[in-house]
């Protein structure tokens, strides 16, 4: 018998899934991916690939009807993890048609800076699904890997949470109205700035040689196109968007090179880096294409204007490994 | 170029000043110039060849060249392969630019590789007037 009574509401169902071990991992998914399946409901599940080879075996032949997708590639940017759900609920759901999915997108490996835009990411799930047609999305949280902050996060940005098999309605979600709103939470002061300029918009050719010359610096010569072609999105809203002008400021931390936007402007559309521009448009595109060149976009709306902060790793990333130990 | 097709091509474009005409004619085929690109003409195959870097303060430049190079209705080739940079500006007035057209094609040549992948991602790859094509430049 299924311990995943199907949502009575037809909405948008946004719960966590904690669990402790392999035991309750499996038991918290299996069935539910099985329930999908049997029902004929599309399922995605966006998983580290150690994960996806454990489902696939538990859940045998049910596996055939599943879309699987590796969360360290989906989610290496948080906030590319939104389209992707998108893509998956546009092309499967049909008219009215369920659709199941599972994404884990916060492990321990996380460093702050992602943790954090995973966390906003988590809350703009909420506005992204929450108005449009009935879905299921399971977010499993490694309740013995993960801080205890991190889990009392999750119980503000799922409605839903399900813990020991047993489910019950959030009584700190954060509702969808505040899952939206700006995101002020400040920003670390960097370490050592090692570059730093006012720009107007007569500036752009060297806000961009400005950048091109720290990504050679700090190694990362391949991929210092896509950053200067990013950043120049960035200052570009600035100049048209964001009082004119802005300033750039540039460093280096152990893992990546960082650069920052600070400008006068608002931000006040939560999903507009996150949403796949139309074609033949007008509509916005720069915030978009950062996200699809840089490894990590952090946009906060202060009270004295807008950040961006766009991060560019020095090194490859690590191959992830998230699958819990067996007790 | 003698006077009389500067003049056959400033009826056909319908409008540039023939004083312009000239000057790109006594620039060698230069149609637009400014600090960080320049846009001149090319012959066989009939187009434009863009050096240098476009962004939002120069990004009126593409529909200015090709007013200014008098294209006609048929395919216009624009060589891209001098191109060190190119934001969403520049490659939204190559849109708008091949969209506007009634008939004939804008066939985009020597696309940097990077430039390709952004049109991909900001889905303005699969336009039916603007044609990528995957050759080195077009001269």
């Amino acid at each position: 018998m299924s311990t995943f009574p199907a949502p009575s509401a037809e909405k948008f169902r946004h719960e966590a899934l904690l669990y402790a071990g392999w035991a309750e991992f499996v038991a918290g998914t299996v069935p539910f991916i099985r329930d999908g399946v049997r029902a004929g409901e599309p399922v995605l599940v966006v998983e580290s690939v150690d994960k996806i080879e454990m489902l696939r075996l538990a859940l045998s032949d049910d596996a055939d009807a599943v879309l699987f997708a590796d969360m360290a590639e989906v989610g290496a940017n948080p906030a590319r993890i939104i389209p992707a759900w998108h893509d998956f609920v546009s092309r499967h759901g049909g008219t009215g048609r369920r659709l199941r999915g599972i994404g884990e997108p916060i492990w321990k490996g996380r460093s702050p800076d992602e943790l954090i835009e995973c966390q906003r990411h988590e809350s703009l799930l909420n506005v992204a699904f929450g108005h449009g047609q009935p879905w299921w999305l399971l977010c499993p949280y490694d309740t013995e890997k993960l801080d205890e902050a991190v889990i009392e996060e999750a119980r503000r940005s799922h409605e839903f949470v399900t813990e020991h098999s047993h489910v019950q309605t959030s009584n700190i979600f954060r509702g969808l109205e505040a899952s939206g709103a700006p995101f002020d939470v400040p920003l670390p002061e960097p370490g050592t700035e090692i570059g730093r300029m006012a720009f107007g918009p007569n500036d752009l050719a060297a806000v961009r040689a400005m950048v091109a010359r720290h990504a050679q610096a700090a190694g990362i010569e391949a991929r210092a196109a896509e950053l200067v072609t990013a950043l120049n999105e960035v200052a570009t809203n600035s100049i048209r968007h964001g009082g004119g002008n802005g300033t750039l400021r540039v460093w280096q931390e152990d893992s990546a090179l960082v650069c920052e936007v600070r400008d006068r402007g608002r931000f006040d559309r939560p999903l507009v880096d996150r949403e796949r521009p139309a074609p033949s448009s007008s509509a916005p595109r720069g915030l978009w294409l950062a996200n699809q060149l840089c490894d990590l976009v952090q946009i906060r709306s202060l009270p004295d204007g807008t950040v961006v902060r766009l991060h560019m790793r020095r090194r490859p990333q690590q191959h992830l490994r998230v699958v819990p130990e067996i007790n | 170029m003698g006077v009389a097709d500067l003049l056959w091509n400033y009826w056909a474009a319908g409008g540039s000043s023939i004083d312009d005409r000239l000057e790109a004619a006594r620039g060698g085929g230069i149609v637009y110039a400014d600090k960080h690109l320049v846009v001149t003409r090319t012959e066989a195959p009939i187009g434009l060849y863009f050096a240098g870097e476009i962004d939002v303060t120069n990004s009126h430049a593409v529909a200015e060249s090709l007013c200014n190079a008098a294209m006609d209705d048929a395919d216009i080739h624009l060589d891209l392969s001098g191109l060190s940079f190119c934001d969403i500006s520049g490659i939204r007035s190559l849109v708008d630019a091949a969209e506007a057209r009634q008939t004939g094609r804008l066939m985009l040549h020597g696309l940097p590789d990077l430039l390709q992948t952004v049109m991909n991602v900001i889905g303005w790859s699969d336009l039916p007037n603007l044609q990528i094509c995957n050759c080195r430049g077009a001269r």
